[in-house]
This record gives C-alpha cells, structure tokens and sequence, in this order.
C-alpha cells in the first residue's frame, strides 16, 4: 500500500534523489550519540503544542472579559478539555526544558564548530522563540498569578537602555498591562511566533540533514590522532528514525502521566485593581534571571541596577549567538577547554539560581 | 470695605475669645518654679509628680501649670509664700475636691470646645450616677475618681495606646483595684454577698479579650463598653440583653421573642456566663452531658429538652454533611476537576447554618427547621456534584491507564522491531 503510493508519487515527480539520500544516510554510532535524540524529543513536543494550541484556538477568547472564562470553559465543559490544556501546559515546560538539555548538550559537545555555525544560529533562535512562546502563552489564561509576573517581566524590558520604555510600550500595548496587551500576546503567540518557528526548525532541519550528524571533539580528534577507528554507521532510515519514535512514545507517556494526575491549576481571575498578590514569580525558565535581578543592588557604580542586569544578559545573549565563531579553537579541531568551562559555569548558575528562585520569599 | 468687615467679624470675635487661652497656653510655662522646685524634691512622692508632669503630658502640652488645678503661686521663690492657701492653694485634691477640680474644665462645655469640640461635658454628672460615685458620696474614701483611672500626672490621650484608659489597658487599670481583695473587702454586691475579684481573671478567657489582644479589634468590648466607664455600673437586670444587644444585634432581637426572654433574669448571661464569655458551641446546646439547657431541663418528656435536643441534631447533621461534602470537593479539586460552583455552594450551606444558629436564640425548632431544610439540600447537591466528579476522576485515570498501556505496547513492539532489523543488518 505505502509502497504503491511511493511508486504513483515517485512516477510523477521523480523521487530518486531522495529515495538515493534516505537510503544511504547514516548516523554514527559512539558512546555519546544519546544526546542525539534531544532535538528530535523537542521537536516532537513543538509538534504537540502546535496540535493541543490549534484545538485551544477553537475555544479560546483574547479579551480580558472573557480569556479566563473561556479557558474555565474548555477545563470544565469541552469533552477532553481538560487533557488538551493540561497537556498544552505540561508539554510547553517539558519542551523548554528539553531545548535546553538540548542546548547544552550541543554546547558541551562543541557540535556548533565549523562548518554548523549556521545550524548553532537557527538553534540558539529557536530557544529564544520558545522561552518567548512561553512567555506570551503565560498570560493568555489571564489568571492573577501571570498577570502579575507579565506586569514584572514587561516592567524589566523598560529597563533595556534607550529603547527601553519604547520596548515595554510595544509588548504591553500601552502603559500598563491591559485588556490591549492580551491581545497583543495571542497575537505573538499564535501567529507572529508559530510562523516565524516553524521557518527556522524547517532550516534547523534541513541543515542536520545536510550536514548529518556532527561526530564528538573528543573522538573526531581521537580519529585525526589515529587512536580510533572511522565509526560505525546506524543506518537513518529505519532504525535512526524508529529510534526516534521510540524516544517520542516515551515523551508522550511522561507528558499524558503528567497531565492527567498533576493537572495545572487555573487560579483566580486577575484583577488589575487588586493589590499585588505575595509570592510572584515567573515561570521556573525565569526564575534564574527573574532572581539575578532581583539581588542587584538598585544602584551599581552610579547604573541602575536593573538596567545594568538587563543589559549584562542581553550581552550574554548576543554571546551565546555568537560562540561558533568566538570558539575558534574548536572550528580548528583543537580543545577549548576554557567554552566548556563557561557551558559548566552557566548551567550550574541556571541550576543553583533556579532552585534559590524557587524558594526565596 | 464695608462688607469685608462684615464678612470677618465673626472671625474677629472668635480669635478674641480664644486670645487668652492661646496666650496662656503659649507662655505659662515660663514661670514655674514648682516644677523646678519639686524636681530637686529626695522624697519620690513629692518629685514624681514633676516629672512625669514635664514628660508626655495632655494638660502640660496645652499650656496648663500646676497651680491650675493644685493653686498656689508658682513665680514665689520659697514654698511657704508658693504654698499659700491665700493664693488658692489646695495640695493634691483628693475624692469630691478632685471631681471638681477637674470637672471645673471639663464639664465646662464653652472651655473644653475650645480644646476639644467634640469631648463630652458630662463626665462628672455621669460620674454621680456610677456605683463609684455613690460610694464616694456615702462617704468611701478609697473608691476610684478621675485620677485613679486616667492617673494623676503625665495624663494621656484616650486615644494613646500608652493610656491606662486605651481600650487594651482599660481591664488591667480597672483591675488595679478589682482584682485586689483587700481594696474590695467590705463593698458587696446588691444581694449582700461579698464583691468577687475574679473579673479580671475571667474575662482574660473570654473571646472578647482574645478579639481586642489577639485579633487587634478595638472594638471588642473590654469592662467600660458593658459597664460604661464614668457611669460605671454593673448592667441591671433587665438591662443585660440591651448591653449585649449593642453589639450582637440578631441575637438580641431573636432573644426578645424567646419565652426565655420572659424567664431569664440575666438574658444573656444565663448561658454565655458575663466576664468569661467563652466561644458559643454547639456544644452549648441540648439535654444531655455539658449543655448549658440541661442546667434547667431534663427528662423524657421536658419539651424545652426534646427541643433542645432536636435543634442540637440538626445543627450537628448539617455541620456534619458541611465537612463531608468540603472534603470529598476538596479531594476532587485537588485532582483537577473545576468545582468553584460547589466551593460557593458550600458557603451558602455554611451561611445557612450560621443562620440556624441564630435563630435557635428563639428557642423555637419550627423556625429552626426550614433553615437547617435548605441547609441540607444545598449540601445534598454538592454531594451529587462531587460524587460525579469523582467518577470523572476515574475515568480519567483509567483512560491514562488504558493510554499508557496502549504506549508501552507499541514501545516494546517499536524495540523488539529495532532489534530484528539490527539483527538482520548484521547478518
């Protein structure tokens, strides 16, 4: 049947080259090909976000009058509601914290060196857009806790220097965290953030499968040096991509186990006049910088304190777009042991920081 | 021109009354040799007044002198010419001579508007009519007069909480004699019985002292809101529903329609006691065990007994269903099915019986009944409503089950197929 549908296609539109592509690509087998399947977890998450988001939209409403009874409705009254949402919200999490295993696996395996800088480039983005894809869904519940952690986290955007206050006018559509800033969130999140994703996971792709997978430092060196053989080859298809599936079956178990018996909670409708509830505090992906800003002191050398943080992780951003070709090391096929002790130093800051986050008043 | 003078005279007028006192007020302190002559004084009787005089003080802080209310001369330089009685001088006024010497302010309503508008005037004619007032003037020496309460020197503000008369000190000044039985030995109460001591004692028990110490509500009544405070007295009979009435409203009124309204000599304190006002239970109600009713009624066939005892099951069966049904929607809840309908639904049937228990101070189970009916079929819906959320909880989980299962299948089988192919490869 598959088959047949195959040759009708291949008759018309002359398959061979890919046929020929799939048929002779391969992976190569070593003891750190694990870190392998993370991409393909997370994009398989992205995929169940875009699938629970497109049957959200059919019930969901982007005004502050009815956002948060819109999604009441869909937990208590849509038949399976309940497990769209909870599995919309679990697979969002589980999905960034896979982008960043992701992440730092790629970075401790110095998997960017030449010639992927461009494959780096479309990642680190994509991690970018999902922390922002996290940051705008956050809000669209409109339920007081994430009303007030957008009021916090757009207020640290007006700190950003000169742009600063037009930034924080552009993501709150005003002043003030309004019915306006709503809208302006669902835009972002199912519009303007889905098709600019969906580009860049569709260039991420197609440069692994270009490129094919990059071989460990460590044992590309130790190939160069001799003391280690060519690798062995997994073949892509079948057994890479069933692999791969498999690993995706087990997202999906953990991520349905999760939704069904820690169901996320909706909380209380926000109220704009209310006073600021205790305790809040942005999703766990912001509590690392959300906390660094906090222990800032409100004036450093004459700087604003939150500006000057602010501007520090920009600078951090700016660098870790760049690390390809600030890691010339690398590129060359040598050692830089001193990028794999700042990919330590920075994990163990978001790890430490997160956790103190999470339990400081 | 003309109209402007109109226009101000009244203003003139009322600057040149107040003229003099706002003189003396801002100049008298400057001669005063008592204070810097009692200061000096060894003996602390004669120097305390002095300083707590010079220290934080109502009377002082408005230009007030000793000899306003001791007389004397306070310029003279020794204490025979300072001390003259030719000056006025009265020494410390004590019993009927310290009611008037404050009450020559004090109930002075054109002097006292110029200090404070809005203070009463009738403090001393209260006074008169209080039991210490009475006492006083058959001739009881050590009964408390102004100074007693609001001290002597260094007085305060009512509304400083350094006040012996700030509500949360108000119990501890009244004490100060009260809970002294040597101070009290020989004052007895109407029936002839010696006065007891044990007020204070009993009414650090109460919910009205834990409300004004604990819960910081000044408005909790402490002694002088039941017994007035310059008009002390303890509230008549008759009279003690109208007290407790000023602040607990519903139940005075359902009360008054109550036969017991009729029977009760102390209204309310029959069962909440008067100083030891305990936190009411339900506890408090029915023929058996430790229910205040059971003080009066008893037996099979006492009616004021079944009906006691029918009130105290209904309230019991609702507070029952309240607490089964808050636990079944709580652990539904907290498993992720939406039930703020049910959360509202039971405060309506908390509300109801918070209600029933109100009325039951009309001691009348008829109108109880229709209260605790509503009560119990607003819980009987919540129960329906958690019951079904339960099951939803379980399909839910089956289905997980079920799903995961299916999961695991097609992972086993996903792998057996990987190995089969590898093993092919190999060969």
């Amino acid at each position: 049947m598959v088959k047949g549908v195959v040759d009708w296609v291949d008759a018309r539109l002359d398959l061979s080259d890919i046929k020929h592509f799939v048929a002779e690509k391969g992976v190569p087998i070593h003891t750190q090909e694990v870190w392998y399947y993370l991409g393909g977890m997370t994009m398989f998450l992205f995929g169940v976000q875009v699938f629970t988001g497109i049957l959200l939209l059919l019930y969901y409403r982007p005004s502050s009058a009815e956002a948060y009874e819109s999604v009441q409705f869909i937990v208590t009254q849509v038949k399976f509601g309940w497990l769209i949402r909870n599995v919309h919200s679990w697979s969002a999490n589980l999905l960034i914290a896979l982008a960043f295993a992701h992440f730092f696996s790629v970075f401790f395996l110095k998997s960017y060196r030449t010639p992927r800088e461009l494959t780096w480039l479309t990642g680190i983005l994509l991690l970018f857009l999902m922390l922002g894809f996290g940051f705008s869904g956050y809000l669209l519940p409109w339920n007081e806790l994430s009303f007030f952690a957008t009021k916090v986290g757009t207020g640290s955007a007006g700190a950003v220097p000169v742009v600063g206050h037009f930034m924080l006018r552009l993501l709150r559509s005003g002043d003030d965290v309004t019915g306006a800033t709503l809208s302006r969130f669902y835009g972002l999140h199912v519009a303007i953030l889905p098709a600019i994703t969906t580009a860049l996971v569709a260039a991420h792709l197609l440069f692994v499968q270009r490129q094919g997978m990059s071989v460990p430092l460590s044992i590309e060196r130790a190939q160069k040096a001799g003391t280690r053989g060519p690798l062995q080859q997994m073949k892509f298809f079948p057994n890479y991509i069933l692999r791969d599936v498999l690993a995706w079956y087990v997202v999906l178990a953990v991520v349905a186990a999760l939704a069904a018996f820690y169901p996320w909670e909706l909380g209380a409708k926000a109220d704009p006049f209310a006073v600021v509830p205790p305790g809040i505090r942005p999703e766990w992906y912001f509590l690392a910088v959300f906390y660094t800003l906090k222990l800032i002191p409100s004036h450093v050398m004459g700087l604003e304190g939150e500006q000057l943080g602010v501007v520090a992780f920009g600078i951090v951003a700016i660098v870790l777009v760049l690390v390809p070709f600030l890691d010339r090391r690398a590129s060359r096929g040598e050692r830089s042991p001193v990028f794999t002790v700042l990919a330590a130093l920075g994990l163990v800051y978001l790890v430490v920081f997160t956790i103190i986050g999470h339990y400081a008043r | 021109m003309s109209q402007i003078i109109r226009h101000c005279l009244p203003l003139i007028a009322a600057m040149a009354l107040l003229a003099p006192v706002r003189a003396r007020a801002q100049t008298a302190p400057a001669a005063n040799a008592c204070l810097t002559c009692h200061a000096t004084q060894a003996d602390t009787r004669l120097a305390t007044p002095a300083r707590l005089f010079s220290g934080t003080d109502v009377h002082r802080e408005r230009g007030f002198a000793c000899a306003d209310c001791h007389g004397g001369d306070p310029a003279a330089g020794d204490k025979a010419r300072a001390h003259d009685a030719a000056k006025g001088f009265k020494g410390a006024p004590k019993g009927q001579a310290q009611i008037a010497t404050c009450a020559r302010c004090h109930s002075d309503a054109d002097l006292m508007r110029r200090f404070a508008p809005k203070q009463r005037v009738d403090q001393a004619a209260e006074y008169a009519t209080s039991v210490h007032g009475k006492q006083l003037a058959a001739g009881h020496g050590d009964v408390a007069t102004c100074a007693s309460c609001h001290g002597p020197h260094g007085i305060r503000l009512v509304r400083d909480a350094k006040s012996p008369v700030f509500p949360t000190n108000v119990a501890a000044t009244c004490a100060t004699c009260h809970a002294d039985p040597r101070h009290m030995a020989g004052y007895t109460l109407p029936g002839g019985a010696p006065l007891p001591t044990s007020q204070l004692a009993d009414y650090t028990k109460s919910v009205h002292y834990a409300a004004l110490t604990k819960g910081n509500d000044l408005s909790a009544p402490t002694c002088n809101d039941c017994h007035g405070n310059h008009g002390a007295t303890p509230p008549g009979v008759g009279a003690v529903a109208n007290v407790c009435g000023t602040c607990h409203a519903v139940f005075a009124t359902k009360f008054q329609t109550s036969v017991h309204a009729q029977i009760f000599d102390k209204a309310c304190v029959e069962c909440h006691g008067n100083h030891a006002v305990l936190k009411p239970s339900d506890a408090m109600l029915g023929a058996a065990g430790h229910a205040v009713c059971a003080t009066c009624h008893s037996g099979a066939d006492d009616k004021g007994a079944m009906a006691a005892d029918a009130m105290h099951g209904q309230f019991t069966q609702l507070e029952a269903g309240i607490k089964r049904s808050g636990a079944l929607i709580g652990r539904v809840k907290n498993a992720g099915i939406e039930v703020s309908d049910q959360e509202l639904a039971l405060r309506e049937a908390a509300t109801k019986l918070t209600l029933a228990r109100t009325e039951m101070h009309a001691f009348d189970p008829a109108r109880v009944a229709p209260i605790i009916a509503e009560g119990t079929k607003i819980v009987a819906s919540v129960d329906a409503a958690g019951q079904s959320g339960a099951a939803e909880l379980r399909f839910r989980r089956s289905g997980l089950a079920i799903s995961l299962g299916a999961i695991l299948l097609f992972v086993v089988a996903l792998g057996l197929k990987l190995r089969q192919i590898e093993r092919r490869s190999h060969h």
